[in-house]
This record gives structure tokens, sequence and C-alpha cells, in this order.
């Protein structure tokens, strides 16, 4: 009985050919749009995801500035802000409960010169003692790859992010090279491993001691890292760490002068700002999607109009309302199922040469991500489209009058 | 004649009924989202545009560090020292430096985080003030010789940002210090900025405990040209600071080269999401070819009968042409009624924000472009359908039942 009321719609179909196909066209262009959309989002999400696996999930960061105005935990806005935190906080965070380590970096943006090539890089400055460089070790964008670690002897000695050494300046830096930060010469004795962000892969970095000295800054660091001991919650941690700061830097609750972030909220963040540009996006391109569904439902009342007489002869030998409905509903869903299938292919290699393109002009987290979540979503969103474009014609067909049907054309 | 066609036209769309209103609306919202979104984009645009002229074209920023780590405070600052050389270029006529932070700001035992600015109290107030289009509410101004005097922006005075408002006379405390709030100034429509406290210049270096500027403005004497200016500054710099060319550790720019690279990314968005939109008026012209090719086959016959009494085929073809120009341009008017409609809504939601830049556009360029533009989607998607009904043969159109 349904292979008869396929067959029908397939005739249907089939007999227009332009009809059909323009119908189709609609319906795929606007896939195409969405899927596209939608899988570049994805990958750009599951890139984050990644950066994120790399910081770690037991990662806190503390920033100087509070609620308000200087709800910032970017540490790079740390120079905005007029609060500090110095090595007295960084001593004092060592010692909350549920806290394995705290490192105070030093971020500043600094002029780079190599072999008369000036380039203006960030130095992220870190402690040189045992114990620091220990904890370095642990996080993914402090691992040396070639050469090694700075320690508390090499002031005049630094180590440079993966681009800074291969890509930015004309010629390959080497270890055992010298370069010129901010004017003072430094022997490069160590390489960090690539780790595809910007940030760290372009960086400079020397002892803290010795940062502080050329920058003038007493004990002030821009931020605190801190790593949460196993079996302990990074949230909780957190949030003791807010509690006794405050505490610490007498401050009442609510109208702290830092903020506390977990990692994983930081970059909560970002991918939360991203879903919201991912939905204004994907939601103006679904608006062709409803044209789409306009058009097939358009080509459905054509079809219904055109088919009246067949309409008519079908009731009289006995097809109940149900069986009409069901072989335009038929139609109108295959239209949108066939929209659908192309305008998935057609999608995915728009994301994909988008990745290539991108990839090509260096930016590496715009990534096509193929899921068989999407295709099966796309698929049936595609014929829920075609079904419901088609609903109000075979409504109407199936309500035909039998004998004014067949006397209809 | 011409009206005859349109006759034949309109009874082909009212035939059809439900048929052609759908037509037209796959149309008409196309044509609403793109012209939202232009109307959108262009007051944007426009608001920006009006934002640098008040600035005045004859500004020049200098900035530390080069490109946009400057942002983040630079290893090379610049200073009151640097604000002396530009004083001495060649062309300049006032410089003044600017101090900001976050600073924890306390007024009635409540505690906020504000930017808090330094602002110099000689003739270099002028130009900022005029830069960030400042206008004394209540009270008065800073002026030489204040030390421990603040004014408060708009939404700090108003009560927006602490529980109570600050009143002329009332004292806040800024990072643990005392400040007498001497004046209030008037909505600026950033609410950044009218939250924000000013005090003195070297009150703010000595509270921040740093010398180094997040910017310093200076102006052009009238009668030089501000590009020329920039370059002197430039020069006067990397000799004061011994850099060659090319090496710059600060960044100078221009009003207008800062206007130019602000327009270059609103363009560059704006023709992102239009032509997103525009996805959808491509569907909608596909709907109406297809409608098209369905009433050329369902009036096969009339079309034999109007050529057997002599119609020829550039007749057939302009009847169908302007059946699917009038679908085009019905949904285009409709259309841009709806954009407009979703425009202002926009800008009213906005401006609820406490932001009042942003006026939708509603030049009537964009108006008839929109409906000219539709009524040009609607006759190329009919060309198609009309040149195949024109090249029909009488005598078989006449025979097709």
């Amino acid at each position: 009985m349904i292979n008869d009321y396929f067959r029908f719609a397939l005739d249907s179909i089939t007999n227009r050919k332009t009809r059909s196909l323009l119908t189709v066209i609609g319906t795929v262009i606007g896939i195409t749009a969405v899927v596209a959309l939608i899988s570049i989002g994805q990958g750009m999400q599951v890139a984050i995801d990644d950066q994120f696996k790399l910081i770690g999930s037991n990662r806190i960061i503390v920033s100087p500035g509070g609620g308000g105005v200087g709800e910032t935990s970017n540490p790079l806005m740390g120079g905005l802000v007029s609060a500090k935190l110095t090595d007295d906080d960084v001593e004092f965070i060592r010692k909350i409960t549920g806290v394995e380590f705290a490192s105070g970096p030093v971020i500043k943006p600094v002029k780079v010169e190599f072999e008369d090539e000036v380039k203006y890089l960030t130095s992220t400055n870190v402690p040189t003692d045992a114990e620091s460089i220990k904890f370095l070790k642990g996080i993914e964008f402090y691992i040396i790859e070639d050469g090694r670690y700075i320690t508390d002897e090499d002031s005049d000695k630094v180590a440079i992010g993966y681009e800074t050494a291969h890509s930015i300046f004309d010629r390959e830096i080497k270890i055992g090279n010298k370069i010129f930060i901010e004017d003072r010469e430094f022997e490069v004795i160590g390489i960090y491993k690539k780790v595809g962000n910007p940030v760290h892969d372009r960086k400079v970095a020397m002892s803290l001691d010795r940062a502080r000295d050329m920058f003038g800054m007493g004990d002030d660091v821009s931020s605190i890292f801190v790593t949460v001991k196993d079996g302990f919650d990074a949230v909780e941690v957190k949030e003791r760490i807010e509690k006794e700061l405050g505490r610490h830097r007498g401050m009442k609750e609510g109208e702290e002068d830092f903020s506390v972030a977990t990692a994983e909220q930081m970059v909560g963040m970002f991918k939360d700002l991203l879903t919201v540009i991912q939905f204004v996006l994907i939601g103006i391109a679904a608006i062709s999607l409803l044209v789409g569904g306009i058009g097939i439902m358009t080509t459905m009342y054509t079809s219904v109009i055109e088919r009246t007489h067949e309409i008519g002869i079908m009731k009289a030998i006995g097809a109940k309302n149900s069986d009409i409905g069901l072989i335009f509903l038929i139609e109108s869903g295959l239209l949108g199922v066939a929209g659908g299938i192309i305008g998935i292919i057609l999608g995915f290699s728009l994301g994909i040469i988008v990745e290539f393109a991108a990839q090509a002009a260096g930016v590496d987290v715009m990534k096509a991500y193929i899921s068989i979540e999407l295709i099966l979503g796309a698929l049936l969103f595609s014929f829920f489209v075609g079904t419901i474009s088609g609903l109000l014609p075979a409504i109407r067909a199936s309500k035909m009058n039998p004998v004014d049907a067949l006397r209809h054309g | 004649m011409l009206a005859d066609y349109t006759r034949l036209a309109l009874t082909g769309i009212k035939q059809k009924g439900i048929r052609s209103l759908l037509t037209m609306m796959g149309i008409f919202i196309g044509i609403a989202m793109v012209v939202s979104l232009i109307s959108l984009g262009e007051g944007l645009q426009n608001a920006m545009l009006e934002q640098f002229e008040m600035m005045g074209t004859n500004v020049i920023m200098v900035m530390p560090g080069a490109g946009i780590e400057s942002m983040f405070g630079s290893a090379v600052p610049v200073t009151e020292h640097d604000v002396d050389v530009i004083k001495k270029t060649r062309g300049v006529d006032v410089v003044g430096g600017l101090v900001t932070k976050i600073a924890k700001v306390e007024y009635k035992d409540e505690i906020k985080y504000s930017w808090v600015s330094g602002f110099p109290q000689d003739e270099g107030r002028k130009i900022i003030e005029d830069m960030q289009q400042m206008k004394i509410e209540t009270g008065r101004d800073l002026r030489e010789g204040d030390k421990y005097k603040a004014i408060v922006g708009y939404m700090m005075a108003h009560g927006d940002v602490f529980e109570k408002e600050v009143n002329v006379g009332d004292n806040i405390m800024i990072n643990d210090q005392e400040f007498e709030v001497v004046g209030s100034l008037e909505r600026i429509g950033n609410p950044d900025d009218d939250s924000s406290a000013l005090i003195p210049l070297e009150t703010a270096k000595e509270l921040f405990e740093t010398d180094e500027y997040i910017m310093i403005m200076a102006r052009a004497k009238d009668g030089f040209d501000s590009e020329v200016v920039a370059e002197n500054i430039k020069e006067e710099l990397r000799e004061d600071r011994d850099l060659e060319e090319g090496d710059e550790n600060f960044a100078v720019q221009t009003m207008e080269q800062m206007k130019d690279s602000y327009m270059v990314v609103i363009d560059l968005v704006r023709i992102f999401l239009i032509g997103l939109a525009a996805i959808s008026l491509l569907v909608g012209g596909v709907g109406i070819m297809n409608t098209m090719y369905t009433s050329v086959i369902e009036r096969t016959n009339e079309i034999g009968v109007m050529k057997a009494i002599g119609a020829k085929n550039s007749d057939i073809m302009s009847i169908f042409l302007i059946e699917s120009g009038i679908l085009g341009a019905v949904g285009g008017i409709i259309g841009c009624a709806i954009g407009l409609s979703i425009s202002k809504s926009v800008e009213l939601a906005v401006k609820s924000q406490g932001i009042e830049y942003l006026v939708a556009s509603t030049s009537p360029v964009i108006i008839f472009g929109a409906i000219a533009f539709a009524f040009v989607v609607g006759a190329l998607s009919g060309a198609l359908p009309a040149r195949q009904a024109a090249k029909l043969k009488p005598v078989d159109a006449l025979r097709y039942e």
C-alpha cells in the first residue's frame, strides 16, 4: 500500500521535471548554507576544546580587577587595572587548602630584534626556581621541546615560542643564537613546543627576576596561575581562593579587586560568545530554508490543482481522505529530503573549502567538522520542512468533494 | 498597450490566488532581511562617522607599542617627556596626555570598579574634552590647582553605578583616597564613559603610581595637514627615541586613518551578513521562476489563442515578464515595510540598553533601491519562463489541453 503511495508521489515529481528541480534547488541552497555554518561552528568549538585540554581542567587563574567594569578575566588587560597582585598573594595562595602550586608570570609586550629585523612580541616571563620549573613542565604551554628550561642562573638567557623561532623572523632562530629584547642581548637556550595558540607560539620568555628588573616592576605579577591538587574540585578551590584571598587583602565579600576563574569558566565564556554568534548566523541562513519551504508549498498547491481530476477518480473508486493526504505528504517530503541530501553534500564541501582557505590564510581554528548527528539532523530537518510545507496542500486535496473533483478539468 | 499587458499579467496573478501570495512571501522575507540589515548597518556607519566628525578631524593620537598589543600596557610607555617632544613638533597646536585605569570607587560604603581617567589641567584638556564630547551638567569643570577633586559621569551621578545619586559636594573614595565631587557630566551615550570618574592628571599619576599615558592626543594647527603633522610627530619621536624608520615602538594615527580602519571592519561584517541574507532572496527568486513556469504551462492554451489572433513573441514575453516583475515588486514593498520595522525595533532595543548612537537609516535610497531590486529579481527569474512562453508554436499551444 505505502509502496503505491510512493509510486504516485514519484510519478508526480518526475512528470514535472523543471518544477521539481526548481523546488528542490530552493531547499538545497538553504540546507547548504546552514550545514556549512554549523559544520564550521562545531569545528571551532572542537578546536577551542582542544585548547582547553592543553590548559588542563584543574587550573585556576587569578587576575587583578574586580566585578563591574573590570570584569575582564583577560590576563592581558592587567595593564589597565590599577589594582595589583604581588608575590605576597602568590605565596598566600600556595598555602590555601586544595592548591597544588601557584605561580605568577609577568606579561609585557616587548621589542625583539634578530639580525637587524625588529618585531613586537609578547614576553611571558616565568619564575625559575626548581619547584616552579617542575610545575611549568606540567603545562602544555610551557613545555620546552628543543633546548632546556631557564634556571635561576640564566638572567641573560631566553626561551622562545615555536613561531618566534620558525616563522616570525625572515631567518630561523636556533638554539645559541643571540636576540635583542628591548635592546639588551639575550641568548636563546630553549624553544617551546607548538601549541597552535598565537599568544603562546609567538612569545619570548626570560626569567621573572630579569623581567621585573628590566620593566621596573617591583614584586607585581600580571596574573596568577594555580593548579588544583588531585582529588579536589576546581570550583570549590576557586571559591576558597576568592574568600581567603579577599580576607587577606582586606576586602568585603562581593567587592574584591581581583577575579578568580577556573580554566573551564574562561573557556566557557569564550564558547558562549561563539555560540551566540553562531546562532545569529545560522538564524539568518535558516530564513532561506523558510523561503525554500514556501516554495515547496507553492509547488504542492499547483500539484493538487493539476491532479484534481485524478483525486476525484481515486476517491470514486474508494480512496479514503487519509490516502489522498498521505500521497501528497510523501511527495512534499521527498522534495524536502532530495534537497536535504544535495544540500548536505554541498554544505560540507563548502565547509571544507572554507577550512582550506582559512588555513592558507594562517588561521588554524577554522575547521569543518563532519558529524553523523549533523548529517542525520539536516536530513530529518529537510524532511520536516518538506512535509510541513506540504501539510496545507495535502489537507486541501484530501478534503475535496469527489463529485466536484471529477467534474474539474 | 502596456496597460493591456499589465491587466493580463494581473489576471494571471489573481487566478493563482494562494500560490501568488506564497511566491511573494518568498521575496518579501528575503527583502525584509536585507533591508533591515542594510538599514542597521548604515545607521551604525553614520553614527560612527558622526562620532569621528565630532572628535575633530585634525586630531592625532599617539599610543605606546606598535599595533594591537599597545592596548595592554607596553614595555616602552608614552610619558610626559613625549608630550614635550610632540609639543615642539612643527604644526602641532595643543597636546594632552591621558591616564586611564580601572580603579576601586567607593561611595557611602558601596564599592564599585570603574574607569577613572586623569585629565591634564592645562590647554591639553580641551582637546580631550572635545574628543570625548564632555559637557558639564552640574557644578564646574576641573581647573588648575585642583588636587583631590573629581567630576563624575552621567550614570555615576544619577544612581546607575551606585544605589544613591552622587551630587556636587559629596565625597567619593578612589583607591582609598578621598575626592570631592565638583561636577557631573552630561550623558555621552557610552555606558563605559558615562560610569567613569575624572580626576586631575597629576593626582592620577600619583594615585596609580604611574607616569604612563594610555594615549597622547595632539591637534594640528590650522592650515596644517594632519597627515603631514602625524609624519612630523613620528619623525621627532623616532629621533628622540633613537629608532630607525620602521622600527617604531609607538603608533601615530590621525583621526582619518583611524576612521578608515574602523570602516573597513564594519564594511566586511556588513557585506558578510547581507550576503547571508541575500541567499534567501535567491531562493525567493527560484520560487518566482517556478511559479512562472507553472503559469506558462497553465496558460499554454491562452498563449495559443493570443498568437493565433496576431500577438507577437515580444508581446507574450512582455506579459509574463510583467507578471513576474509585479510578483517581485509587491514582495519588495511588503518586505521593505517589514524590514524597516525590524530595524526600528532593534534601534529601540539598543537604546533601552543605554547606547544612543544607533539610529536605523531610512533613506529613500534604501527603500527605492530595495523595491527596484525586488522588481529586477522578479523580472530576471521570469525571463526564462517568459522566453519559453514566447517561443511556443501557436499550433501546438492551441492543441494543448
